[in-house]
């Protein structure tokens, strides 16, 4: 009720803002934190160092992975440069930190700006001794008389409380909740603060611990340019430098959108993902009919259940139909599918279109991040099973292997791009028919190089697997899915730059872009075999 | 312990209250056993819509009191925007400190343990005479207030004549 009126949240067009100071942070990179991590935890389970395949893009060091360590001792650092500075005590720096958002630039500009104003804003008051003359005083929570100055406490205003009382009072605020941190003292008229000094001469060593969470917390949360990762249970934090692209990938290799804090989107920006987000929880009742998983088979009508991640469907004996999981069309004649083709007719009503479009759009973002998802825990199956299997099979070393994991990861993060690009589509003006086309064209290119290259990785390596001897083919296999890795990374690279260029090279070069430009699909499809 | 604590500081209070009764008031326990439940009528103030009415309410004290408010219910019938339908008065004061994780509330608005019997019903008859609009409890009659006034007052005056009924 009246309690809620006046807390400020921070909306998201101050992100922007946040870069402008505070640049103490350029001396480690992302990579040289990771080797760090891994030297200092090698009894935890390995955090995940590998680099994934990054489309080309940003560099990786315009973010930092925090780990638990490396943002206490950053927290300390700076506590202990503002106390040093200001000549305050810790417990009066972190006061100040905290309320400028843990930016020592800002406390050292406000504070030499106008210190008293700064003071009596936070309530750091100078110490007020309470005066001597009576001899008895009056603890302002219980009103009982306190015959010495022992077992009464204070803050720096000097208003009296007798221990018993002040310290139920922190307490109660401790088990309350982080608001702890913005203690003041009781008195109704007064703003002195109740800093961690005080708060730590008063309570258990459990109450303490808890007030030192919570503070540890803050350092992350009020801190413009610090988000934590989202990832399931990880307790890391990402540090943001620059705004050339949003996307960052945690120790713990969960991907992520610094900005939004949706899974990593590129090259599609953040209000479309957002509306994209909002629309499916709209359309949750069709999202349920098509999140069904199983299809009929468009030739024999038997249920099929989808468990593979390549599109490429084959019923099973005696129909062996092939066909497309998307659009259930003939797989023989399948190039892509791509691209929504309008109902044209008149009295199709524009809500029923409105309907198929977006089912069309939600129906492949949902398959490919299915997709995704399998391609992930097929990359882990290939990391431990496969290769050791193979090498042990073909007398190859695991290096030598490793062609095979780099095309899995190229699979995982294509079906992420791709995912996204149905968004995008989505929210592609159909009148903007020309941008339609070339948006197409270059989805379309790059999601028949994946299914391909996905088809093959998932399929062709099975000979060799069951294989009892080194088979004399599997080098033309380590050559054929080497080119089909590098050219779909192509096309994807391709689509990624497109898309964030907003499809500009349609009012440069019109519609020759596409001969001029882009290597025929069928092109890849005469590598060797 | 701080159930006893609580209980010492509340008798301190009643006792204190009845030494020096304070105008616009009176208090008493609903139980003599209970020290945690308090019986408070509450005189309409002068110059404001509830003048004349007599409304009694029930103030709840939790064990550790005072490090949380009470929660007080009239048992009256009142229409008023800070007031729910079930008689349950909702200002800033008495709201749990953990309700504003971030302090952005004033000093003088939040909860603290120097609250008394006394400043609490002083600040409910400040209620009764200035509505807060902004965010009320009870959304009809706050809307009434704002829009129609005329409508508000004879609900308010059903109310003073009831209570009156009552006595």
């Amino acid at each position: 009720m009246e309690t809620g009126d006046e807390i400020n949240i921070c909306s998201d067009n101050e992100v922007n803002d946040y870069y402008g100071e505070d640049a103490n942070n350029t001396d480690c990179n992302y990579d040289s934190l990771i080797k760090e991590e891994d030297s200092l935890d090698s009894d935890s389970d390995s955090p995940v160092a590998k680099k994934r395949p990054r489309l080309e893009g940003p560099p990786d060091r315009n973010y930092k992975v925090l780990k638990q360590s490396d943002i206490r001792e950053r927290q300390e650092k700076t506590i202990a440069e503002v106390a040093m500075v200001l000549s305050v005590s810790k417990a009066v720096a972190t006061v100040l930190l905290r309320h400028y958002n843990w930016s020592a630039g800002k406390v050292h500009e406000a504070w030499f700006s106008d210190e008293d104003r700064v003071r009596k804003n936070l309530g750091l008051l100078p110490i007020i001794e309470f005066p001597l003359d009576s001899t008895e005083v009056k603890c302002g929570i219980c009103f009982d008389l306190f015959p010495t100055r022992d077992e009464i406490v204070s803050a720096a205003c000097g208003h009296p409380y007798c221990v018993e009382c002040f310290r139920g009072y922190i307490r109660t605020s401790i088990n309350d909740g982080p608001g702890c941190l913005m203690l003041r003292c009781p008195d109704l008229s007064c703003s002195a603060v109740v800093d961690q000094d005080m708060v730590n001469s008063l309570v258990s060593e459990e109450e303490k611990q808890k007030y030192s969470t919570y503070l540890y917390r803050s350092y992350v949360e009020e801190n413009k340019k610090i988000k934590w990762c989202p990832g399931p249970g990880c307790e890391h934090a990402i540090e943001f430098d620059d705004n050339q692209g949003w996307d960052v990938t945690c120790a713990c290799d969960f991907s992520f959108c610094w900005n939004c804090v949706e899974d990593a989107h590129r090259p599609v920006d953040c209000e479309t993902v957002a509306n994209w987000m909002a629309k499916n929880d709209d359309e949750s009742e069709t999202k349920t009919w098509i999140l069904a998983q199983t299809k009929p088979c468009p030739k024999c009508a038997k249920p099929i259940e989808k468990n593979e991640g390549c599109m490429h469907m084959t019923c099973h004996s005696p129909c062996r139909y092939q066909f497309c999981w998307i659009c259930l069309g003939d797989w023989h004649n399948h190039i892509n599918c791509n691209g929504y083709k309008e109902d044209k007719r008149k009295e199709v009503e524009d809500a029923k279109r409105h309907v198929q479009k977006y089912n069309h759009y939600y129906e492949r973002w949902a398959a490919h991040n299915l997709s995704r998802l399998k391609a992930v825990s097929d990359l882990g199956r290939v990391q431990t099973e496969q290769i050791e299997q193979l090498s042990e099979i073909h007398g190859k070393t695991q290096i030598e292997l490793g062609f095979i994991a780099e095309a899995w990861q190229q699979i995982v993060e294509c079906r992420r791009v791709l995912k996204w690009t149905y968004a995008y589509g989505y929210y592609l003006p159909e009148a903007e028919d020309a941008k339609k086309q070339l948006f197409e064209f270059l989805q379309g290119e790059a999601e028949a190089g994946l299914e391909r290259l996905h088809g093959y990785a998932e399929k062709e390596v099975r000979q060799f697997l069951n294989a009892d001897e080194r088979s004399v083919n599997f080098e033309g296999f380590e050559l054929k899915l080497k080119s089909l890795t590098g050219v779909t990374k192509k096309y994807f690279e391709k689509l990624v730059r497109a898309l964030e260029n907003g499809l500009s090279e349609v009012q440069e070069a019109g519609k020759s872009y596409m001969e001029e430009h882009c290597i025929s699909y069928f092109e890849i499809c005469e590598l060797p075999n | 312990m701080a159930a006893s604590q609580a209980s010492l500081l509340l008798l301190k209070q009643l006792r204190d209250l009845c030494k020096n009764t304070v105008d616009g008031f009176s208090a008493g326990l609903v139980d003599e056993e209970n020290v945690f439940e308090w019986s408070v009528s509450i005189i309409g103030p002068p110059d404001t819509l509830y003048e004349g009415g007599f409304f009694n309410a029930i103030m709840s004290f939790p064990s550790n009191y005072p490090n949380s408010p009470p929660s007080v219910r009239f048992t009256s019938e009142i229409w008023h925007p800070n007031v729910y339908s079930d008689g349950k008065v909702c200002i800033s004061i008495l709201h749990p400190p953990g309700d504003d994780p971030n302090g952005y509330e004033r000093a003088s608005e939040r909860w603290s343990p120097v609250h008394t019997v006394e400043s609490i019903v002083l600040s409910i008859i400040s209620m009764l005479s200035s509505p807060n609009d902004e965010s009320p409890a009870n959304v009809d009659a706050a809307k009434q207030w704002r829009d129609q006034r005329d409508e508000f007052r004879k609900k308010v005056s059903r109310c003073v004549r009831k209570s009156q009924e009552m006595l």
